[in-house]
Order: structure tokens, then sequence, then C-alpha cells
């Protein structure tokens, strides 16, 4: 063990026997931000459901606080504390926006969340509506609030900020690095430099399925993160 | 007179409360999943099959409901793994197979008991007086039953998170297990609790009819024009499904004739898949 908290160690795999991801290791610390970059198509939401179990690595492992969870189901991730937080299809949309964060509660209450609502108070003036007529950045909103709100201590998010609006992406970001602040990681596959600058440690650019670059964000340079995303 | 038209007015609420029973294990699969269970009426019938060995021993007819329940349930959790799952929960796929599922279990029942009818007894005998009328007194345990079970039934899934849970399920499935839900274990629980209800529904229908292995066919007809009447996936659909198509053929068939009844069932039913094909209190 080499100490990480969520460690992806030399993971492969994709869909059926494709391998789109190849040998790619992440390890990310307690209270560590990774955000992992990469131009479209390079397998990065692909690594993000390898780690959390919704595709099974072919080869390599997963471990969560030193406990291996390769191959684990993702309800069962979910009950040891690690969340994910889909890039596509991300809220229930035949269920209300309150039925979308009460669903796994047994009493069915919110009143744990008026802070999510002070931050975004479009969702608490849209709970009776159904989640399907929200906009895709409303979408966004509600789903990280879903994932935040779960409590896990890792935290996976594959683009967060697709149609968000600059302020929300702002606001998104200050809720990300109060949660890093008490404590939890974050694996945030995320294309958008706006909320990038503003809650990684870590940056983590994969290409053709493998990691090309892993440094500290302060020590990358936003011109080298631009020619990694454009080439 | 008046006696007669109070006499009537109960009989449409047992239609109704009777085709509520029939139709809930069929909505809870249909409803809830998607899956159009062709052979829920053969979980109906075996029901009555196991009601009529149950009191063949001698046992107590009240055991006939865990004994039809365990039965149908157990029944229900082998089709669903080889079945049901491996057709990934497919409505026509399903649909098909479910179909091919009811031709065999009415050979396999029709191979243990023959094809002739076997009669249950009915278990509460005797009549009570109900406003100066004799009503059977197994009728009104009946319409109890029943009553009881829906109410029951009917607060749960307002109160309980699952219903939300198995929408939630069947609309992202991959969302679902992220948040939590056990996706596969849910569906196979959701379409077990409806097969055991079918089998509990023959339970309680078995005393009032001929037992036979075809006797399955009339109720799947039955239940699927109440839901399509009354809207899939809701708790309102159910009842106004069960209320619409049980009261006309009970009213059409005591004030007309039965073929008429059938007749008028079929039509509205046509109806309502032409012009409203979602019914009329559907899931949102």
């Amino acid at each position: 063990m080499t100490g990480g908290y969520f460690e992806i160690e030399k993971i492969s795999g994709g869909y059926g026997s494709g391998r789109v991801v190849r040998d790619v290791s992440i390890s990310i610390g307690r209270g560590e931000v990774v955000c992992l970059l990469g131009r479209n198509g390079v397998g990065k939401s692909t690594l993000a459901k390898l780690a959390c179990g919704f595709l099974r690595p072919l080869s390599g492992a997963v471990r969560l606080a030193g406990h291996e969870i390769t191959g684990a189901r993702p309800s069962e991730n979910l009950a040891v504390g690690l969340t994910y937080c889909p890039q596509e299809r991300v809220v229930f949309d035949d269920l209300t926006v309150a039925e979308n964060l009460s669903l796994m509660r047994a009493n069915r209450r919110l009143d744990d969340l008026d802070r999510y609502f002070q931050v975004f108070p479009r969702l608490s003036e849209r709970l009776r509506q159904h989640a399907g007529t929200l906009s895709g950045g409303e979408k966004k909103l509600l789903s990280l609030v879903r994932g935040l709100a779960e409590g896990s201590d890792m935290i996976v998010i594959d683009e967060p900020t697709e149609g968000v609006q600059f302020e929300n992406v702002v606001r998104m970001a200050e809720l990300i690095v109060a949660r890093k602040n008490a404590g939890a990681s974050f694996l945030v596959v995320e294309q958008n430099l706006t909320l990038v600058d503003r809650i990684a440690d870590r940056i983590v650019i994969m290409d053709h399925g493998e990691v090309v670059l892993s440094a500290a964000a302060s020590e990358v340079d936003r011109e080298d993160i631009l020619t990694h995303l454009t080439v | 007179m008046e006696t007669l038209l109070l006499t009537q007015v109960i009989n449409v609420v047992y239609e109704v409360l009777i085709l509520a029973i029939i139709v809930l294990g069929l909505a809870v699969v249909m409803g809830l999943l998607n899956v159009l269970n062709i052979a829920h009426g053969e979980f109906i019938m075996i029901g009555a099959y196991t009601a009529y060995v149950v009191q063949k021993s001698g046992l107590p007819y009240v055991l006939a409901v865990p004994a039809a329940a365990g039965v149908c349930g157990i029944i229900g959790l082998v089709v669903e793994r080889f079945l049901i799952r491996p057709l990934r929960y497919e409505p026509f796929e399903t649909l098909l197979a479910t179909w091919g599922l009811g031709l065999l279990l009415r050979k396999l029942v029709e191979l243990g008991f023959g094809r002739g009818y076997r009669s249950v007894e009915i278990p509460v005998v005797g009549s009570l007086n109900f406003f100066g009328e004799a009503y059977p007194t197994y009728r009104l345990v009946l319409m109890g039953v029943s009553a009881s079970v829906l109410a029951g039934l009917f607060l749960w899934y307002r109160r309980a998170p699952t219903g939300a849970r198995i929408r939630a399920m069947v609309g992202n499935p991959v969302l679902a297990e992220a948040v939590g839900i056990k996706t596969r274990e849910l569906a196979r629980n959701t379409f077990v609790t409806g097969t055991a209800m079918a089998g509990i529904a023959g339970v309680m229908i078995a005393p009032l009819t001929p037992v036979e292995p075809f006797m399955g066919l009339a109720f799947i007809v039955n239940s699927f024009f109440a839901l399509v009447v009354g809207g899939m996936g809701t708790v309102a659909g159910l009842f106004a499904g069960a209320g619409i198509i049980g009261g006309l053929q009970s009213v059409l068939s005591a004030t007309v004739n039965p073929t008429t009844a059938y007749l008028a069932m079929l039509f509205l039913s046509i109806l309502f898949l032409w012009q409203r094909p979602r019914g009329l209190f559907p899931r949102p």
C-alpha cells in the first residue's frame, strides 16, 4: 500500500473485451482533489466507471481506505463510502426533485440539505417538479447535491459542469472545496478550467487510455493543459 | 325493492374488490416493472390448486394463503432468474416468454391434476343478515379481506420509499445502482411479490369458481383490461380500472346478460387503447 485513500492501480478495461483504459494508476490522498483531464474519448469516463464498479476491469485493482473493492457493485461501494455522479442521465427524470434527494432516506426528510438549497435556490423552488423538466445544467446541480449529501469520504464526479452557468460553476467549486476541507477526497473528470483552477490539488491528464501527465496543480501551466486538451 | 337494490350495490362492490385483488399482482409486475406477465392468470390458477390441495389434506383453509404465496413466490423466483432477468425485463421479449410460460404451467397442472374441474368448498358457510337481506358470509369475509389488503398496500406504497425506488430503477438502472439501490434484488423481489399476490388471489376466489387448468385465461384478460382503463403504476389507476371494469361487468351481467357485459368491456378497452392508451391515472 502506497498510502493513498483511494487507489486505482494499473487498471485496464472498457466495454466488453475492449481495452479503452490501459494500465492507469491514480492514487488520491485523504482530503485531496484530483482533476482528470483529457480530450473527448480518451477514456476518462470509462476509468471512472471502472473505478466505481459500473464496468469490470480486465486487470488491475481498486482500493478504498486500504480495502480492495475491485469489481464490487456500485451499491456496495456506496455502502463503504464511495459516491459516483455520472456524466449522463444524471437524475431520475420520472421522479420529483424532492424524491431524487429523499429516495434513499428512510424518513424522506430533507432538513439537512438547507445549506445546498441556499446555494442553489433553483432546486428548492422546484422540489415538487419532475426532475425531467429541469434544464441540463440544473440536473447537474441536483446530481452534485445528491452526491455530496450521501456523505461519502470519496466522491467521483464525471463532468459536473456540463451546461452549468458560470456563477453556479463557482458555487459548485466552493461546495467541493468545503467538503474537501472537511476531509473528503475527490476524483473529478472535467474539461472546464474554471472549476479545475478552483478545486484541483493535482491534475492528471489522459490520452489514448493512458496517463500522460500527473502533477501538483501548482506545477502545471495552463498552457500545458491547453496543449493536451486541444491537440 | 330497496333491499334488492342494496344487494345489487353490495354485489357491485364485491365484484370490484375481487377484481382489484385479481389485478393486484399484475399491477405490480406490469405497472412497476413494465413486464406484462401473460402467465398471471396461471399463477392465480396455481394458487387455486394450492387451496384445493390444502383443503383436501384436511388443513384449515387459512393455511392456503401462505402456502399459495409460497408456491407462487418460488415459481416466480425461478421464472425471474431463468426467464425474466436473462431477457433484461424487456417488455416485448418477456411478453412472449410469459405467454409460453402460461402454456407450460397449464400443461404441467393438467399433467398433475387432469383436465377435469375440481371444486373447493366454501370455507365459511352460511349467510349473514345484512340490512334485512341474507348475504353469503364468505363473500363478506372476502370483501373485508380484499379491502384490508388493498388499504394496507395503499398506505405502504404512499409511505414507504419502495415505490419511488422501483420507479427510479426502471427509469434509470445505472443511476439507481449508483445511489445504493440493489437493483437486481429489488427487481426480483418486485416480480416475486407480484406472483405471490396472484397466488393469494387464487386462494380467495377458488371456492367461488370451478378450479381447472384453463381458469387463468379469463383472469388475465380482465386484469389487463382493468389496467388499460385505469392506468399503470398508480394505486388510483388500480382502483379506477377495477371499479370501471368490475362495476360494468357486474351491472350489465345483472341487468342485461353476461355476454353483453363482456362485449361492453371489450369495447371500452379498445376505446381506451385507441384514445387514451395510458389510462385514466397513469404514472406521471
